[in-house]
Formats: structure tokens, sequence, C-alpha cells
């Protein structure tokens, strides 16, 4: 899986080289990106698509998200790793003994914490080096234990477990000892378990890889449609105000406009996620990071399979509703009810993941279109959908997306050239969008 | 065959207003047509319609004789009254990519635009962002814009406005050399005095009714007589209010003009000039644009 991850990266750069090569020898635009927007493959619709995939590309903004989620990414993937690698503590142990020695390596081994020990002449040189920073922790024989400063309830860190999982050790032997417990009554009670508690349904925890996937899933699809349909609405909105859309309209369709808006908008997108997926996969190999190690594909190609239909089915609301507007303010009022969908699908299906069950509305959600990208993507992570149940939604989101965009093409065309103030849906004279 | 775009019957109702009422007439290859009207009109709802960008209630539109259709439309130029251009997007790629939405290739789009921008007295600010360039240069590209793709009817809607008198002169030639080169060329202006200068014919209409058309020479030739008086120190034309036949048809300049019907007596004109100070001027003259205007407005 890694080689494949890192053949698949040396193939995509050598790729983009050679475009830049050839370009430069045949005196065509430098830009490789430029040479394939202007490729003019798909007519009007694909130089409308090739013109906002340029401009978006060269755009700051874009720019500076990329960069930042990249970021986020690298260090999502590589901090956990290095966090758990400086994982040690020194313990300072006063009057210690071999057998205090042994439980205190236990502990630790429990909680994935290297320990080492330093035997100390007394309290006062304990206290010295504690206050020094040489040590974290003073063990006073079985009796005591000494912090630089007091934890928090909330900390739940691995040096601040130590602490306390050793502390509720000792003192289950001071109880022991003070009960006159015998050695090997006392290792009978130590070996004591908790009682297996099972239930009608199975538990579910993110335990499993492809959960865990599913979780990153879920928000990468939240990020990323927030972004993009955004651009959309906006997009749209500046074409109206700016007036450019009259020239425009005098030789395409709206159609064919708002659909060279769309995927335009949409590759940028999908160029996005895909590249923060592979930039994680890759560093997860190279760095050999255990956040992504076996992580599912199959999620991951949901993941992007959802993000493709939710952005299809979103991005012609939001490029009708851009045509609503011509300012700012009048935007930001038609923002929140379109977001109330999207934000109601992500925060049921993070509930459903975190608490380890998708319950039945997040079932029901993965065959609405709207929260469908969320809901779905939770339940293959889960494991509780099968292919023809994830076929059935996403064709019930295709039919929608085919709707939705028929009806948005109306409201765009008869919206866009309306100025002079926001646009209400009841003023329209909805005609067909050709 | 030369070109004609024909507009049949023309009516387009907005809630309440009528915003064209009927609204019929050619405009022929090889002249420069102006559109004339008050404010509210219906020109820009005429030039809408053109391009489909107005659904018409009733009424066609007729390219050479059958109906006009979108393949047509991409052979045309359109400058529309509130300008419209990316305004962060280069003027050279923004004028090559406005040439490929209307059927150019790469290598023809961007000649096109290099040598109009070159025609346009801009070729210096081809990598420039649009919302850099001052409003006159502005003008220029949204013009380049209309004729980037050599279009066969030429559209524009206050094409001259806020314009210097560079920038008039230039657009105007580009016109005058586009009708002369067999294009349909209309354009719609309240500078009366360029129109009269640029066009050879002028559409005139109010509340969406075509109330005058036909050449200019036949515009201002026909009707009551004109004559125009200057009198030294006299700048009003309360002199002549009691002529018989005889009305005030502007005063500007520090000169009178007449509208004297049949019956008027010029020397009549004469006799109460003079009696107000020394007469500088008086000759007959042909009506102005401005005056056809009113008086079209006016029946």
């Amino acid at each position: 899986m890694k080689l494949l991850i890192i053949a698949a990266a040396a193939i995509l750069v050598t790729g983009i080289r050679l475009l830049i090569s050839r370009s430069r020898r045949s005196g065509a635009p430098s830009h490789p990106l430029r040479m394939l927007t202007q490729l003019n493959l798909f007519g009007e619709i694909g130089l409308i698509a090739g013109r906002e995939i340029r401009e978006r590309f060269r755009s700051r903004m874009f720019r500076s998200i990329s960069v930042v989620l990249l970021l986020l990414v690298g260090a999502a993937v590589i901090l956990p790793g290095t966090q758990s690698a400086s994982q040690s503590q020194t313990i300072g142990l006063v009057a210690g003994t071999r057998t205090l020695e042994n439980e205190l390596h236990a502990v630790a081994a429990h909680l994935h914490l290297t320990i080492t020990i330093v035997n100390e002449a007394d309290m006062a040189s304990a206290r010295t080096d504690l206050a020094a920073g040489s040590i974290d922790m003073v063990l006073n024989g079985t009796t005591s234990i000494l912090v630089k400063a007091p934890f928090s309830a909330t900390d739940t860190s691995s040096a601040a477990s130590f602490v306390r999982d050793t502390a509720t050790l000792l003192g289950e032997q001071h109880a022991y000892a003070d009960a006159k417990l015998t050695p090997e009554q006392m290792h009978v009670l130590s070996q004591a378990s908790p009682l297996p508690i099972t239930s009608l349904t199975a538990k579910k925890s993110i335990t499993t890889t492809g959960e865990a996937t599913a979780l990153i899933g879920v928000v990468l699809i939240f990020i990323v449609l927030g972004q993009y349909l955004s651009w959309t609405l906006m997009g749209v909105m500046e074409e109206k105000s700016s007036r450019v859309v009259e020239v425009l309209l005098a030789t395409v369709r709206p159609i064919q406009l708002l659909a060279g808006k769309v995927i335009g908008i949409g590759v940028v997108a999908l160029t996005q996620a895909i590249s923060l997926v592979v930039v994680a996969l890759v560093l997860s190999a190279i760095t050999g990071s255990k956040v992504l190690s076996g992580s599912a594909p199959t999620v991951i190609l949901v993941t992007l399979l959802w993000l493709i239909l939710g952005y299809a089915f979103y991005s012609w609301v939001y490029a009708a509703a851009g045509s609503l507007a011509e300012r700012q303010d009048q935007v930001q009022s038609l923002v929140l009810p379109l977001s109330a969908p999207l934000i109601f699908g992500y925060i049921v299906s993070l509930i459903g993941v975190s608490t380890g069950s998708p319950s039945l509305l997040v079932t029901i959600l993965a065959y609405i279109p709207p929260t469908a990208p969320f809901a779905m993507t939770t339940l293959v992570g889960f494991g509780v959908a099968s292919w023809w149940q994830v076929l059935i939604s996403v064709m019930i989101s295709l039919i929608s997306t085919v709707l939705v965009a028929l009806l948005a093409a109306r409201i765009y065309r008869a919206a866009v050239l309306q100025t002079g103030g926001r646009v209400h849906l009841r003023e329209l004279r909805l005609r067909s969008p050709h | 065959m030369d070109h004609v775009l024909a507009l049949k019957g023309l009516t387009r109702t907005f809630g309440t207003v009528q915003a064209l009422d009927g609204l019929s007439f050619d405009i022929p290859a090889g002249q420069v047509i102006g559109f004339l009207g008050p404010n509210g009109a219906g020109k820009t709802t005429t030039m809408r319609a053109i391009f489909g960008l107005t659904d018409l209630d009733r009424g066609t539109i007729l390219w050479n004789g059958a109906p006009l259709g979108a393949a047509d439309r991409r052979h045309f130029g359109y400058m529309p009254e509130e300008r419209g251009l990316y305004p962060s997007m280069q003027v050279g790629e923004q004028l090559v990519y406005l040439a490929r939405l209307h059927g150019l290739s790469a290598a023809d789009a961007a000649s096109q635009a290099a040598a109009w921008l070159e025609h346009l007295d801009i070729a210096d600010r081809t990598a420039s962002k649009v919302e850099s360039l001052s409003h006159g240069n502005q003008q220029r590209v949204q013009l380049a814009s209309a004729l980037v793709h050599n279009p066969d009817v030429l559209i524009l809607d206050e094409p001259l406005a806020g314009l210097d008198p560079t920038g008039i002169d230039i657009i105007g030639n580009i016109l005058v050399e586009q009708a002369r080169a067999g294009k349909c060329v209309l354009f719609s202006s309240h500078q009366l005095d360029l129109v009269e200068d640029l066009c050879e014919s002028v559409a005139i209409i109010d509340h969406g009714r075509l109330v005058a058309s036909g050449t200019v020479d036949a515009l201002t030739t026909q009707g009551a007589r004109r004559m125009v008086v200057r009198i030294d120190s006299v700048r009003d034309g309360v002199w002549a209010q009691a002529i018989p036949g005889v009305t005030i048809s502007e005063i500007s300049g520090g000169e009178v003009r007449l509208a004297l019907s049949d019956t008027a007596d010029s020397d009549a004109v004469l006799d109460a000039a003079r009696s107000r100070g020394t007469v500088t001027k008086f000759v007959f003259e042909r009506r102005r644009l401005s005056e056809v205007f009113r008086e079209a407005m006016q029946s």
C-alpha cells in the first residue's frame, strides 16, 4: 500500500514536470494548467469551467486556504506520532524496592508510557531535583507522591494518568495491608477484573480504521463543501453585481454558464480534496504515522464520491441563491437557510460516529440527498451499509440533483438579470432555462 | 445579400409598465443607426430582447428573414448600458475568453484581441486588470469585447456616455468603419449632436412605440422651415413669441432657432429681431436632430 502511494505521487509529479517541459518547448502557454484549460474540449461549458479553474487556482485566497489545510493535515498526521514518541517520565524514587519498581513499570506499560526510575537519597534531594525539572514526580516509598504542579480533573495525558493510577495502586496496597491480607489474598485481589457487560445490540466505538476514516471523511466533506459552496454563491453574485453576466448571457445559454461555473469550481474542490488525501497518505507512509495506517480505502473512495455528489447537489442551490443577490449583505440572509440542512446532516452524523453507533436517524438521513453525503459516509465507515444501499442512495441523490439543477437554472435565468435589490422567488417568471 | 435585422411588433410588459408596445423597425447593414428615446422609452429592453435577455410577450425578431436564434446571436456584438467585465481579470485574457465564447479558436481570439486593443489605442494595458483602468479605457475594452469576434451586428447601449472627445472620436470612427464594412450597427445615445454627426438613420421611440424613423437627412429637412437668428447682446427669444406662425424651437449659445409655418412671414421675423437690436445672424437651416426628437416626443 505504501509503495503504491509513493509510486502514484511520483507519477503525478513526473507528469506535471513533463507537461511543463513540453509546453516550454512548443512555445505554448507555459503554465500546464492554462494549457489544459484552454483546450476547449467541452465547448462553451468547458471554456467557462476552464476560466473558473484558472481564476480559482490563481487566487490568493485559494492558495492561502490550501496551505493552511495542508499544514493542518500534515500536523494531524505527524504530530500524534511525535507526541507519542516523547511520552516518557522520570520518576524519583525514595526508599524504593524492586517490587515497587516492577509495579511502576507495569502501570507505565499499561499507559504506553516509558519511565526512567532515579533512586533519590532522601526527600530533600528529591524535592530539589523535582524543582529543577530533572525528574517529573517523586514517589516516597509507598507512602506519598509529590508532583510539581497539581493535575486538573480533566487532564487525560499519560503523565496525569500515570500519577493517578500509581496513587490508586499504592492506596489499594495500603488497604490490603491494613486488612492484614496474606500475599496470596492480595494477589487474588490484584487480579480482579470487571464482569463482562453484554447487550442485545453490539456495542460500537471508534476502534476500527474504517470508522476513524469515516470520521475524518465527514469532517473533510463538511470543510470542503462549506468552502466551495460559498465560492459558488459569491461567484454568481459577483458576476451579477459586475454586470458581466449580461455580456455572457448574450452569447451563451444560462444553463451553460451555470454548468460551467459549477463544474469549474467543483473540479477545484475535488482537486483540493484529493490533494489533501494524497498528502495525508504519503506523509503517513513516510513517517510511519499510525493515524492513517491501514485506513480503509473503501471509505476514502466513498468519502470522495459523496463529496462529489454533495457538491453536485448543493452547488446548483447555492448558484441559484447567488443569482437572487447582488450585494454582500443580501448574501448573508441567504446563507443561513441554505446551510441548515448541511449543518444538520453533519452534526447528526458526527454524533453517530462519536457514540459508536449510528442511530436510526442517521440511517434515514443517508437516503435524503442534502444529508446523505455525511450520513452514508458514516454508515459505510461503520460497515452497516451494503453496496446496494449505497447504490440506492446514490441514485436518489443523482435524480434529485438533476431536478434541482433544472429548477436552479430557471431561477438563475429569471433572477440574474434583475438588478436593483434582492430578488424574491415569488417575483420571478420561471421559464425554460434554454 | 445585405444583412438585415428586423424587429416585428415587439411587446413586453413588466407588471403595470408597458416597456414595449408593438415596436417594429429594421436595422439594415451598411448604416449606423441611432436609437433614440427618453429614459424609460424601452431602448434597453429592445436591445436585451435582441439578445434573448428579455422574454417577449409578443413579437418576433428576424435575421435575414428567418427567426433569430441562439446560433445567430453568436455573430452579434453587444455592449450593455451597465458595463460588464470581470474586474480582476486581465484585459487581454478577458477579450480572448469572450472571443472564444463566440466560437473563435485560441489563436484567432488572441490575434483579434491584440488587433482591437491596438486599434483602440490601449495595447499597453493588455496585461492590466480591468479594475485598474480609467472609466474611458474600461469603455474601450468594453467596446473591444463587442467587436473582438468580428460580429455581423453591433448593438451598443450608450457607447459614448462618459467619454472624452478623443474617446468619442475613436469609438465614433469605429462605428462608421463597421457600418462601411457591411455590418448592422445600432447604438443608443442621448447625445443627439453626436448621433446626428455619426448616423445615417435614426429610430426614435417613446413608451415602447416607434414615433419617428428614417434617414437623418430626410428627418431634418422635412417639416416646417427653420431659421436661426442672433441678436447682439440679446440672449432670450421673447421678441419672437408674438410673431404669427412662428414658434421658438430652441435657444442655445445666444442663438434662437425658430420654426416657421407655411403662413409665417420671414420679413416679420427680421423686423421683430431688428426692433430688439443689431441682427448678426439671420439664416434658414435644416432642423436639428434634437428638434426632430423634441417634436416627435410632443406629438
